[in-house]
């Protein structure tokens, strides 16, 4: 059980078990009761914005009745973020669906309108549903906030990633560094399901 | 904090910006403007609609016929970080002399008292649209608009004013 805890998060037996039960969210708890009165805003143009009142989405709506893999990242529109966090998930999106997934999910500290070009950029969207946490609020329930300021950032988000059935937490990976790029994969998740 | 106005000396502050080498810069605006004429111009958003297709390429546009009138600096800032600032500038590749600056949490935005709370737009704490011109750090001309619409903070009406 340790050391798998340990392969998972990475680092020493005791740092993994620290980080395995860290805040308010772990494996077998529930993410939604865990983030009590949050919302997410999904990506959308501005437009999209107008015609829907600018809705958020309650996280129930997300989680609830669902088989559903996420993951978080720093920011849009940044190196590792860009170029291998979401195309990892992008490139095995069949192999997620094989496994029952109904649906793939990347979320950041992020206005729903700068993550909507970032995707269409990445042309993501047909696989992945790109969710904005814009004021922080989600991750921070989760424990998962952190100041990247010195990156001119602001208050983000860490890396992660977790496997989510019916709103429970099933698998929960978080990077020891938000620059990493290990156990927050989908190769890794996929094993996981 | 009232919002800054004409005869108002330009606040220093530290901006972020990507620059010709794409290296990651803090940029003082003092050292940025000072000496100089610069045109300041903010918006609410980077990738919303009033911004990229009518505040942000009117600049870009009439640059020529601004810096001819002896502007030295075209500076435009919004609350976003500079990954999505340069992601954004690099949606105009027919921009020479827009410099694409991030107030990345909001702080200089305050310092003019032009913040604009657009969290119900999923937005959070932002900056109201405007357009400034400054003569070594003295403001000369403050545009600056009530909500997000765009009226006066273009740049025909610093055109007009040079």
């Amino acid at each position: 059980m340790a050391s798998a805890l340990a392969r998972r998060v990475g680092g020493s037996g005791a740092a993994a078990l620290w980080r395995a039960a860290r805040g308010f969210a772990s494996v077998g708890s529930d993410i939604v009761s865990s983030a009590p009165g949050v919302s997410l805003q999904k990506a959308r143009s501005w437009d999209e914005g107008v015609a829907t009142k600018f809705s958020a989405t309650p996280l129930k709506d997300i989680f609830y009745g669902k088989k559903v893999v996420i993951f978080g990242l720093p920011g849009a529109y940044t190196g590792v973020c860009s170029q291998t966090h979401v195309p990892s998930y992008k490139n095995n999106i069949d192999k997620l669906k094989a496994k029952g997934i109904d649906s793939v999910i990347c979320v950041s500290v992020n206005d729903p309108y700068v993550l909507n070009g970032w995707a269409e950029k990445l042309e993501a969207k047909d696989a992945i549903e790109f969710y904005g946490d814009f004021d922080g609020s989600f991750h921070k329930s989760l424990d998962l906030g952190i100041d990247l300021s010195a990156a001119l950032l602001g208050r983000r988000s860490h890396r992660w990633s977790a496997f989510v059935d019916n709103g429970r937490i099933k698998a929960f990976n978080v990077e020891k560094a938000p620059s990493e790029f290990n156990v927050s994969s989908a190769e890794v998740i996929l094993d996981q399901i | 904090m009232a919002s800054i106005g004409v005869g108002d000396t330009l606040p220093d502050g530290q901006l972020g910006w990507f620059d010709e080498n794409d290296q990651l810069q803090q940029v003082s605006v003092h050292v940025l403007a000072a000496g100089k004429k610069v045109i300041l111009f903010g918006v609410p958003g980077a990738f919303t609609p009033t911004c990229s297709n009518q505040h942000v390429p009117g600049f870009i546009t009439q640059a020529e016929q601004l810096k001819a009138k002896g502007v030295d600096e075209i500076l435009l800032i919004s609350v976003n970080d500079p990954f999505v600032m340069k992601a954004w500038a690099n949606t105009y590749p027919e921009n020479k002399h827009v410099k694409f600056l991030a107030d990345g949490v909001g702080t200089y935005t305050k310092a003019l008292g032009l913040e604009l709370d657009l969290t119900e737009k999923g937005l959070g704490v932002r900056s109201r649209r405007f357009a400034l011109l400054a003569d070594n750090l003295k403001v000369t001309v403050a545009n600056i608009e009530e909500g997000g619409q765009f009226t006066i903070s273009g740049a025909e009406e610093i055109l007009k004013a040079l």
